[in-house]
Order: structure tokens, then C-alpha cells, then sequence
């Protein structure tokens, strides 16, 4: 008798206390806020005007995606490694932050399907003799820590068993050392290469060679569990290809030309 | 609200690799440490010996360790003499700016301790027929490191957290390398970062106490 009037009263409890279940994409679209981590040293994607504001193919993309919740933008700056706290302590609710969609990583956090796709250059210091990729074997070499080219470059070093690599904490070192010397070569995405070669900030660097990588898609990240976040995300890039709003921005921020195919032939998703 | 599921297995299996990391922060913080203690007295003689150059030089050296982020020194290492064509790894870079850092404080410290020695004590050894150099070596130089060795115990701490900044000219061989590279490849920073929290901790720990049985057998009186 007693133990059912016990189990009645916790069946009863536990009714009360389980809250109405709102997922992430509720919450933003009652919050009126989306906020995204943005990397704002990453130029074309994220970067910062002469009045110090958020701009970038990025920061655009983020407003897009909150003009179609109908909520407000914010944009938070984060660096490649803070992307993750930020997302796990509820501080953004998404990435909008190149972020490379690697199986290793999809453990962890949740992904979208690609938005950009990236090819990557060697790019060397004009005193090195360097041809071709191949001529990074023995070399010191080095890229940003933390990102797609790194991992992948590392992996080279490691595979040759020759030579040295060094990760950088951001672009803008790694285009330091290789403009002073330090570095021999190091790996960018096209986009960062040509640019650091146009600007004239580093002097003595050329562009060798294309890199052989897979192309680096990038993708928006979130919570793992947050399905109805992700589903929305990925109408969403799909939308924004389809509407041509994704050669638009591309055009904007990359400049003329074809921005990459993100289906892959023969296979869904 | 902080939403994250811990998953610990990834992070325990990349411990060894972490432990090897441990050791090559170690192996600086001791190698900058040996270094910074020589290079220490010889900035505390150059200030006793009266002459003005070699006094600006050990305060310059001083004031330059002491009232600058030792992430600036270790940067200027690289890319400061890097800009001057003198490169050197990322290895050395750490070392040497963590030595230059050290030094400078240590000096500060032997200062500090010089003081509580009277001046009594050199003139006596002088009085007994040593030069100013015997003077110094065997009777001041003793007590002021043992004066001071409570404090460069201290330093060794600092400089075992200091390795941590070489991420800032690319060293990634070291505890906190090892650690952000995991991280970068699977974005399980919390666990990560965790158990290099509990590693340095562990470190630091070991590194007080023997300090401590050390200095209980060394300067009993």
C-alpha cells in the first residue's frame, strides 16, 4: 500500500518537473538572437573593416541565416581552437567558421552539409628552390594550428620522415615566418594565398604549386544532438545556392569566377 | 547553460602522448632553469662589481624580464631576431626566452637575498685574507642561494607554465603542443584541456615537494 502511494507520487513528480521539450532551433527563434562564432583573422571569410567591424563571406553568411529566422544577428569572434567551447558553454548558438567537416571531428560536434569549399596552395619563400608540392619533402614547412591544411600537412611530414613541421598560431604568422625565412613553405587555401601575395605585406613569397588534398568543405557546426538545428541549416545552404545567393557572396568576397561545386558526383549528401 | 556530454576514452588514449609532451616540458623548464641560475649570478656580480656598464647591463636585462609579458619575450626570440635573419626553432626560441625571463627575476630574487647577508660577513672573510672573489663564492654566494631557494622554486613552477606559450612560435612537442593539436584534430577540448590541467598540476606538485625535502637535507643547521 505504501510503496504504490510512493510510486503514484514519484510518477507524478517526475511529470511536473520534465520541462515542454524546446530544441536549440526554438530557443533562437524565441530569443530573437542567433549568435555565430565567427574566425575574424581568416580573411576573405571573417575579418574586420577600418572601423573595426565584422565583415567577410562568413559574417554575411551568418546574417543570411538569421534574416531567414527572422531574428537578429550577433556575431562573436572566436579563434579556430575557441570554436568549440564557445558552442559547448552556450555562448553561440552555431559556427559560421570554415569549418573543415573532417569524420574525426563529426564524433564530436554536429555538422551540416558543406556551404564553401576550399583548395589549398603551397606557397614558398622566393629563395627556396621549389617546383612543385613534392619540393616540401625534407623542408621546414608549416601551417595554421588547428586547421584542415595542418592536419594534412603534418600527416605528409610524418609520411616523408624527413624535414619539419611547425604549426603557427594564426595566418598571419605562418606568412611572418615564410616571408623572414623561417619556413621554407607553407600550405593556404587559394583564396588566403593570393591575397598575402597581392597585398605585399610579406615580401619574397611566391605560389608554387596547387596542394593535392581533397578539397577542404566546410561546413556550419552546432551541437551534435541539435537535429532540428541542423536540418533547418542545411535547407538553409541549400536555399542559398539555389537562389544564386551563394555566387553572389562569393563574388563579393572572392572575386569573379566560379565559386566550387559542393555536390559530390555519384554519391547523396 | 553548459551542455557537453564527457567522453573521456578518446582523451586517456592519447595519454602517452601527452606523458611524452609532459617530458619535453619538463626538459625546458629544467634546462632554462640551470641556465637562468648561472646567468642569474652572473647579472647579480655584474651589479656588485661598481662598474657602470656591466650594472646597466644586468638592470636593463632585469627590467626588461621583469616588466615585460614573457609571451612578448618568447615572441621577439623568434620573430624579433627572426626579422634580423637569425632563426632559430621553436625549441630554442621557448628555451631562451624562458631563460631570459627566469634570469631576470632570479637576479631580482639574489638581490633580495644579498640584502638579508650583513656586510659584515664579507668584510670578515676579507679580514681573514680572501680576495673579493673568495669572499664572494664561499661565504656570500652559499647563503644567498639558500636564502633564495624557496623563491627559485617558485620560478621553476612559473617556468614549467610558461612552456605553454611556445604555442606562440609553433612549438608542438611540448605538454601544451601535444594538447592543442589533439584538440584541433577530434574537438574534444574540454577532456583535453582537462587532463593537461591535472598533468601540469601533477608536475608542479612533484616539483615543490622534492624542492622542499631538498632544501630540509641541504640546509640543515
Amino acid at each position: 500500500m505504501k510503496t504504490s502511494i510512493l510510486a503514484a507520487w514519484a510518477i507524478a513528480a517526475t511529470a511536473v518537473a520534465l520541462p515542454a521539450q524546446a530544441d536549440k532551433l526554438d530557443d533562437i527563434i524565441a530569443s530573437g538572437t542567433l549568435r555565430c562564432a565567427v574566425v575574424l583573422d581568416f580573411p576573405p571569410m571573417g575579418s574586420r573593416d577600418a572601423q573595426n567591424n565584422p565583415i567577410g563571406f562568413d559574417v554575411d553568411y551568418c546574417n543570411d541565416l538569421a534574416a531567414a529566422l527572422g531574428v537578429t544577428a550577433e556575431v562573436v569572434e572566436t579563434t579556430f581552437p575557441e570554436r568549440i567551447p564557445a558552442l559547448m558553454s552556450g555562448n553561440v548558438d552555431v559556427a559560421v567558421a570554415s569549418t573543415s567537416d573532417t569524420l574525426e571531428r563529426a564524433r564530436t560536434v554536429g555538422f551540416t552539409i558543406p556551404y564553401y569549399s576550399f583548395e589549398n596552395a603551397v606557397v614558398a619563400n622566393e629563395k627556396v628552390e621549389m617546383s612543385d608540392w613534392e619540393g616540401m619533402k625534407g623542408k621546414v614547412v608549416g601551417a595554421t594550428a588547428g586547421t584542415y591544411e595542418a592536419i594534412w600537412l603534418e600527416g605528409k611530414v610524418k609520411e616523408w620522415g624527413e624535414g619539419e613541421f611547425r604549426p603557427y598560431q594564426n595566418q598571419a604568422d605562418v606568412f611572418l615566418a615564410l616571408s623572414q625565412g623561417q619556413l621554407d613553405a607553407t600550405v593556404s587555401t587559394v583564396e588566403v594565398a593570393e591575397a598575402n601575395v597581392k597585398s605585399g605585406n610579406f615580401p619574397g613569397i611566391k605560389i608554387v604549386d596547387k596542394a593535392p588534398m581533397v578539397p577542404d568543405y566546410v561546413a556550419l557546426i552546432t551541437l551534435r544532438e541539435e537535429y532540428g538545428l541542423i536540418n533547418y541549416m542545411n535547407l538553409f545552404i541549400n536555399q542559398q545556392v539555389r537562389t544564386g545567393r551563394y555566387a553572389e557572396l562569393y563574388k563579393k568576397w572572392v572575386g569573379e569566377g566560379e565559386p566550387a561545386d559542393l555536390t559530390i558526383k555519384g554519391v547523396y549528401r | 547553460m553548459f551542455n557537453y556530454n564527457f567522453r573521456w576514452g578518446q582523451a586517456l588514449n592519447s595519454l602517452p602522448q601527452m606523458l611524452e609532451g609532459a617530458l619535453v616540458t619538463m626538459e625546458i623548464a629544467i634546462l632554462s632553469m640551470a641556465v637562468g641560475i648561472v646567468v642569474a649570478i652572473v647579472l647579480t656580480v655584474f651589479r656588485l662589481s661598481g662598474r657602470r656598464l656591466l650594472a646597466a647591463v644586468a638592470t636593463t636585462w632585469v627590467e626588461i624580464a621583469r616588466n615585460t609579458p614573457a609571451l612578448f619575450q618568447i615572441y621577439m626570440v623568434h620573430f624579433g631576431l627572426g626579422s634580423f635573419g637569425i632563426h632559430l626553432s621553436p625549441y630554442l626560441s621557448l628555451l631562451i626566452g624562458i631563460t631570459f625571463n627566469n634570469a631576470g627575476y632570479l637576479a631580482e630574487n639574489f638581490r633580495g637575498a644579498l640584502k638579508a647577508i650583513p656586510d659584515t660577513q664579507a668584510r670578515a672573510a676579507r679580514s681573514l685574507g680572501m680576495s673579493a672573489g673568495q669572499a664572494f663564492g664561499s661565504v656570500v654566494m652559499p647563503q644567498m642561494l639558500r636564502i633564495s631557494f624557496l623563491p627559485m622554486t617558485n620560478q621553476m613552477v612559473w617556468a614549467i607554465l610558461m612552456t605553454s606559450l611556445g604555442a606562440v612560435v609553433a612549438m608542438n612537442t611540448d605538454l601544451y603542443g601535444v594538447t592543442s593539436e589533439l584538440n584541433a584534430r577530434t574537438f574534444r577540448t574540454f577532456e583535453f584541456f582537462a587532463m593537461a590541467a591535472v598533468i601540469f598540476y601533477l608536475i608542479t606538485k612533484v616539483i615543490t615537494l622534492t624542492a622542499r625535502l631538498l632544501a630540509a637535507r641541504l640546509f640543515r643547521y
